[in-house]
């Protein structure tokens, strides 16, 4: 699998697709909520194909891989170019994780149907590197703000 | 734009998580990254549904492009076929109305203005 340097990475985080405070408490509304926010700010054509997408890909395994992190991913011809947004729930939602404990942070990452599934893969791979650091992590689930964000996904050895 | 061809936008997205599922790179790749992929037969099940409400001509026709393409039907962005990027007619937007899908006259794909 492509690795992927952390400015890359860090490339395509933007502020206004980043939700620090989460509103809802349940699976599909967390779902809904994040593309929602997306079609807000014109990365999608029709939130309706995003969100059955993503309903779909959860029946296929849950995207919630455990210690409080969820990566919801695919594609569809409904997305304008590959998007990722951040999420972060201060209270934890029951995302039906591996190991069945509250899902806080989410990583959305959407990619046009007409791209390969390289760069999102890559994208993914990064990510869940990155969760493995138990003090990155722990920093990740107390973020609020977009700069913390950016600063926490750069510094390198925490 | 039509249910139908909204059904059949959805069915392709289906279609392209599960060719994805099916390819061993794929989902090796997914699956060592901590991904369960147990639910490949709800998939089917979810596809094998929707593809029922598709009308048949219309089914048989996309069918029949996702054999050569993974993206069979596509939008319109400016005035190229984003399947093949051939420049379409002008002649091509004075036909098409909204609601109907066309066709690129050089690969075959299923077209729809957004």
């Amino acid at each position: 699998m492509k690795s992927m340097e952390a400015s890359k990475l860090i490339s395509f985080f933007e502020e206004d697709f980043c939700i620090f405070h989460l509103r809802s408490r349940k699976k599909m509304s967390v779902l809904t909520e994040m593309v929602h926010h997306l079609a807000l700010n014109n990365r999608i054509s029709d939130e309706q194909f995003i969100i059955e997408m993503l309903k779909n890909r959860e029946s296929l395994g849950s995207t919630g891989l455990g210690n409080g992190v969820a990566f919801p991913h695919g594609r569809s011809l409904a997305i304008k170019e590959l998007s990722v947004l951040f999420a972060r729930s201060a209270s934890g939602v029951d995302f039906d994780a591996l190991d069945g404990k509250t899902t806080k942070l989410f990583f959305l990452i959407l990619a046009p149907s007409d791209k390969g599934s390289d760069t999102y893969l890559a994208i993914l791979s990064e990510l869940i590197g990155l969760i493995q650091k138990p003090a990155k992590l722990k920093s990740l689930y107390e973020v609020t703000d977009f700069p913390s964000l950016v600063k926490i996904l750069e510094e390198k050895d925490q | 734009m039509k249910d139908e061809h909204r059904l059949l936008i959805a069915l392709q997205d289906l279609d392209i998580m599960i060719k994805e599922v099916k390819d061993k790179v794929t989902s090796r790749e997914l699956q060592s990254l901590g991904f369960k992929l147990t639910g490949l037969n709800e998939l089917q099940d979810a596809r094998d549904k929707l593809a029922k409400k598709v009308p048949r001509a219309l089914l048989q026709r996309y069918e029949k492009l996702t054999q050569h393409y993974t993206v069979a039907i596509l939008p319109v962005t400016g005035s190229l076929c984003l399947g093949c990027f051939v420049k379409l007619p002008t002649s091509f937007f004075s036909a098409v109305s909204r609601n109907e899908l066309q066709t690129c006259e050089n690969c075959g794909r299923l077209l729809y203005i957004p």
